[in-house]
């Protein structure tokens, strides 16, 4: 029997939904680039795709999008790690067990602003530091929030993501039979560091690389936290598209659809990359 | 040593929430107290009297979120199982990624013009259409991985005992699928809930919702409130996490999902 058929009709819904607003975006994205539409329109041109081009603030805040997301997860994976290999079962039970769970109640403008009270000059930690006697005033404290090294963004990030990769590592080492697969490797005479470096990180990094990739690619494009406690120079690029596409000049705003092109082909050449890449290890297990 | 680790931990994961805690209940802090001088709970006071300006921010949020989550669902099941039947359904639930891997600032900016077109813009409709494509991608993303030959089996067994159509969605799919349906709905609740970008780009200031409120408190210098604003737009997944733990790992099915892709 068929509820409906596997026909046309069953994806018509999503092409139109997503496809439709994708499509539709990039047409009006590429075409206000090109100067074919816009108030202050001159006519089709490419001056816009050139002055963006040349402007080393894009490729800056391009690499620099790239390294703050890139950062955030490797961190976060070492972290994760390490408390999955530390901890084990203890995740699981008790406070611990539940606690864990807190950080992923906490949506990334919160994580922005717990950031700027904990790590800012006159944060928490810079109040224990002055009773502790190490600094004398906030100023005395380092600049870790509006960082041009985006130290409050990696860390903001960071609180966010490490809960996520701790549960997942967590599933993983018990799916992928990590500890028995250990224990092999010590039977044929592996000490633990070589088990743990040779056996189970490269079960359990490959396992999760769908995941971490597709949290690579949200992290680069983040917004929120980088609005709320980035540098303004350098900035991330979802930040540097919002400043050009609400600025009171008009005339930017061809530019920050151009950023928009370069920065939509790229994520999704990465998305596509990354599906690639799972597809052809998917066909090489079988 | 693994008692003190874990210890140590719980408290790293505490001493955030408590400081959104304490600010909201703040009157007078200042650099270099570590506990406030004055207490009050006056905002707290107004909002449950109804009479604080957070009022009509936090049912703004609610109904939106409602609203969304609502649709996306709803849309998303059926959808899910006409991509999941495709033998090529690799490339439509890659395309489900796109408008994550696009951002919602980008497609917040590249739909803007197309939303004043049709008089959407800087209307709670507007937002709400903007979040619905995240949450109805997000939906089939998650939805898709409850579509197996176990459950095909059991829709053939349906139809064979009579059942129509309708029936066996309704008495047959929806009730297996309730778990993850209350998934999605409670996720893409969250989609909306969490949404700062678009009813940025979309909302154009009209549209008042608590993140819209969070960044401007946060922006004029009051802890106070923003952390107010922080603690509610954390009530439901805080409610969540005391019903099931599930509710908030979704995310995690993004591994089952790459292996079904």
């Amino acid at each position: 029997m068929r509820i409906h058929s596997p026909d046309a009709s069953s994806i018509v819904l999503p092409l139109l939904v997503i496809g439709g607003p994708m499509t539709l975006a990039g047409v009006f994205m590429l075409v206000y680039s090109l100067g074919g539409i816009g108030l202050l329109s001159p006519g089709w041109t490419l001056i816009h795709w050139r002055l963006v081009l040349s402007d080393p603030q894009t490729w800056i805040s391009l690499a620099y999008s790239a390294y703050v997301g890139a950062a955030s997860l490797a961190g976060s994976i070492v972290f994760a790690l390490a408390i999955v290999f530390s901890l084990g079962a203890l995740l699981r039970r008790g406070a611990l067990g539940t606690l864990i769970y807190l950080p992923l109640t906490i949506p990334p403008i919160v994580a922005g602003f717990l950031t700027a009270e904990l790590f800012g000059g006159a944060g928490l930690l810079s109040r224990v530091a002055y009773q502790l006697g190490w600094i004398a005033r906030p100023a005395d404290f380092p600049v870790l929030v509006y960082s041009r090294w985006g130290i409050g963004i990696i860390l903001a990030h960071f609180f966010l993501v490490t809960p996520f990769l701790v549960l997942l590592f967590d599933r993983l080492r018990r799916n992928e039979r990590v500890d028995a697969l250990m224990q092999l490797a010590q039977t044929l005479g592996a000490s633990r560091w070589q088990t743990l470096r040779r056996v189970a990180l490269p079960v359990m990094l490959c396992a999760a690389r769908p995941a971490l990739s597709v949290y690579l690619i949200v992290l680069i494009g983040a917004f929120e936290v980088p609005l709320l406690i980035g540098a303004q120079s350098p900035s991330m690029i979802s930040v540097l598209i919002w400043n050009r596409f609400a600025r009171f000049d008009l005339a930017t705003r061809p530019q920050a659809f151009v950023l928009t092109t370069l920065y939509t082909v790229i994520m999704v050449a990465a998305l596509l990359i990354v599906r690639r890449a799972r597809v052809g290890l998917d066909r090489g297990e079988r | 040593m693994q008692r003190t680790l874990a210890g140590l931990l719980s408290l790293s994961l505490i001493v955030p929430v408590a400081l959104l805690v304490v600010l909201s209940l703040t009157r007078y802090w200042i650099f270099p107290d570590i506990f406030p001088a004055q207490w009050q709970i006056e905002q707290w006071q107004r909002l449950f009297q109804g009479g604080s300006d957070l009022v009509p921010a936090t049912m703004c949020s609610i109904g939106i979120a409602t609203g969304v989550a609502l649709t996306s669902t709803a849309l998303a099941f059926p959808a899910s199982r006409g991509i999941c039947r495709l033998r090529r359904r690799g490339a439509l639930l890659t395309l489900a990624h796109l408008p994550y891997a696009a951002s919602p600032v980008v497609l917040g900016a590249s739909l803007l013009y197309v939303f004043l077109r049709l008089h959407l813009a800087d209307s709670v409709a507007g937002v709400m259409l903007a979040q619905f494509v995240f949450a109805f991608a997000y939906g089939i993303i998650l939805l898709s991985s409850f579509w197996n030959t176990d459950v095909e089996s059991l829709i053939g067994v349906a139809a064979t005992l009579g059942a129509r159509p309708v029936q066996v969605w309704l008495r047959v799919l929806v009730p297996r699928a309730l778990p993850l349906l209350g998934i999605c709905l409670f996720q893409t609740f969250l989609i909306s809930w969490f949404d700062y970008a678009l009813v940025l780009l979309v909302g154009g200031g009209l549209v008042d919702t608590l993140t819209i409120r969070l960044f401007q408190y946060f922006e004029a210098g009051d802890a106070r409130l923003a952390a107010t604003c922080a603690l509610l737009l954390m009530a439901p997944p805080l409610l969540g996490l005391a019903l099931n733990q599930r509710l908030l790992t979704a995310g995690l099915l993004f591994q089952e999902i790459e292996h079904d892709g």
